[in-house]
């Protein structure tokens, strides 16, 4: 998949392309839109998010409008002026077959589709969708088959196996691309509440920055976008030169959308330099 | 919505944590609406949009870091907005009740409705302002209590004060200005949410102001 720039906006602090108001699109390799379920989800009650000294933590709980709804919204999504990429996820492994074939006549429609396998599990105790080692082996290898011909990425956290061997099934099984990392879970105190969720910012980028590491050296074909605490140039050249093949941003919009702009400026001025 | 890069004009103390910023530039708005404010923080924060002497103004309750800086070291601010909702009420007369964190929204209601304003403080107010203050929590209650003619009200505050007032006007016409936690102010990101009688909302872009009897208290 080429990606001019390499940069991409995230899936979930990128939502359906609202940021494009204030990012000018051709600065944006892709927007990877919000996961989308089987069913509507409404999410998890407030408070869903929060933020610490180097992180923010969320608990959004998927909220999104199901995928009928998510394809009634094709045409408007067609109009944004940058790659697509859909996100999928589900709530056992049995969904996650079903998106895709509901999907399947539609992905045409998109760049590339992103499956989110941090999902929990709710057939199997609420742990991610990942933590089920035999039905994910099994469900990678059906999903490819039922979309044969689309550039399929897996978005991976770091809990529930090393990320260099849940890359090797989805090598094995045919898969293009990775997103690494996922958000971690964390928790945090807001003065007396709790608030357990997933931390994304700052504090990913040195395990983000490993994980990619790892994967390229033993998988250099595969598509790797890095995700995890990117907030400038800077950070970005450092995942590139550790192998990744875009690189993503997320939490880094809710800092300061014009510093994504920037980040996408400079990776064009690499690319015009490199021609 | 635009990007902003908005020039301080003057920072005016108002009571022990709270001060109005004024700004040289102006921007189109409408009552109720916001802009998202970059901080030294990893998250931009929501703050009303009002008026002042004036000028294009916001109200700032020093509550961290982030306020904090904005109050005794900033002398521009990156922003985006206006966002939200605007509040539309151009039937009958209206109270604004509300804390010293919202008055230059105050102001801007002022311009636009048929209003009358209550400012409520927990601490004495450092400057004179034209509108009927109470200070402390009993005589703030004695005052809601007695409150009767009015065709609506709009209240911004704490959620402690938000629910007090709930509680004793219950019945009336009443509006309620939500804070929640956001991280785009856009729509984007879905983490402002509030839990309403009609299913989940999201104060960035149903709100910031909703209907009294729509919330869940």
């Amino acid at each position: 998949m080429l990606v001019k720039p390499p940069l991409i906006l995230l899936s979930g602090p990128a939502g359906f392309g609202e940021w494009f108001e204030l990012i000018n699109p051709s600065v944006i390799g892709a927007l990877t839109l919000k996961t989308i379920t089987l069913n509507p989800k409404s999410g998890n009650k407030p408070p869903r998010m929060a933020e610490g000294r180097d992180y923010v933590i969320n608990r959004i709980g998927l909220e999104n409008p199901g995928v009928t709804k998510f394809l009634g919204m094709l045409d408007d999504l067609r109009r944004l002026k940058t790659k697509i990429i859909a996100s999928l996820g589900g709530d056992s492994i049995d969904e996650y077959e079903k998106i895709a074939k509901i999907v399947k006549p539609y992905v045409k429609n998109f760049d590339a589709i992103e499956f989110n396998f941090s999902c929990p599990n709710v057939e199997k105790g609420g742990l991610s969708i990942i933590g089920d080692l035999e039905g994910w082996r099994r469900i990678i290898k059906t999903i490819r088959s039922i979309l044969s011909d689309s550039f399929l990425i897996a978005k991976l956290g770091i809990e529930g196996i090393f990320i260099e061997e849940a890359t090797k099934f989805l090598v094995e099984s045919g898969w293009n691309g990775v997103t690494l990392i996922n958000t971690v879970r964390g928790l945090h105190f807001d003065g007396d509440k709790m608030i357990l969720g997933g931390l994304s910012g700052p504090i990913l980028k040195p395990i983000a920055l490993r994980a990619v590491y790892e994967v390229k050296n033993k998988f250099p074909d595969i598509f790797i976008i890095a995700s995890g605490g990117i907030y400038n140039f800077e950070d970005a050249k450092e995942f590139l030169r550790v192998g990744a093949n875009a690189i993503g941003v997320g939490s880094a919009l809710f800092k300061d959308p014009e510093i994504v702009e920037e980040i996408g400026k400079k990776l064009l001025e690499v690319i015009h330099k490199n021609d | 919505m635009e990007k902003l890069f908005l020039s301080i004009s003057q920072k005016i103390q108002v009571n022990a944590n709270t001060w109005v910023i004024t700004f040289n530039e102006t921007l189109k708005f409408y009552p109720g609406q916001f802009i998202m404010i970059e901080t030294p923080k990893l998250v931009r924060k929501p703050f009303v949009l009002g008026r002042w002497d004036k000028r294009l103004s916001i109200s700032v309750q020093v509550k961290g870091e982030g306020t904090k800086w904005m109050v005794e070291k900033a002398s521009h601010l990156k922003c985006h907005g206006p966002l939200g909702k605007p509040f539309d009420m151009n039937q009958g007369k209206g109270l604004f009740i509300s804390s010293p964190t919202c008055l230059t929204l105050a102001n801007i209601l002022k311009e636009n409705f048929d209003v009358d304003i209550i400012i409520g403080s927990r601490t004495p107010l450092l400057l004179k302002i034209p509108y009927e203050t109470v200070i402390g929590d009993k005589k703030f209650l004695k005052l809601l209590k007695s409150l009767t003619g009015y065709d609506w009200y709009l209240i911004s505050g704490s959620v402690e004060m938000e629910k007090v007032v709930y509680k004793t006007l219950k019945g009336k016409k009443l509006y309620f200005s939500l804070e929640e936690f956001m991280g785009c102010g856009i729509g984007a990101c879905k983490s402002c949410a509030v839990e309403t009688k009609n299913g989940i909302k999201h104060v960035c872009t149903d709100g910031p102001i909703f209907e009294g009897d729509e919330l869940c208290w």
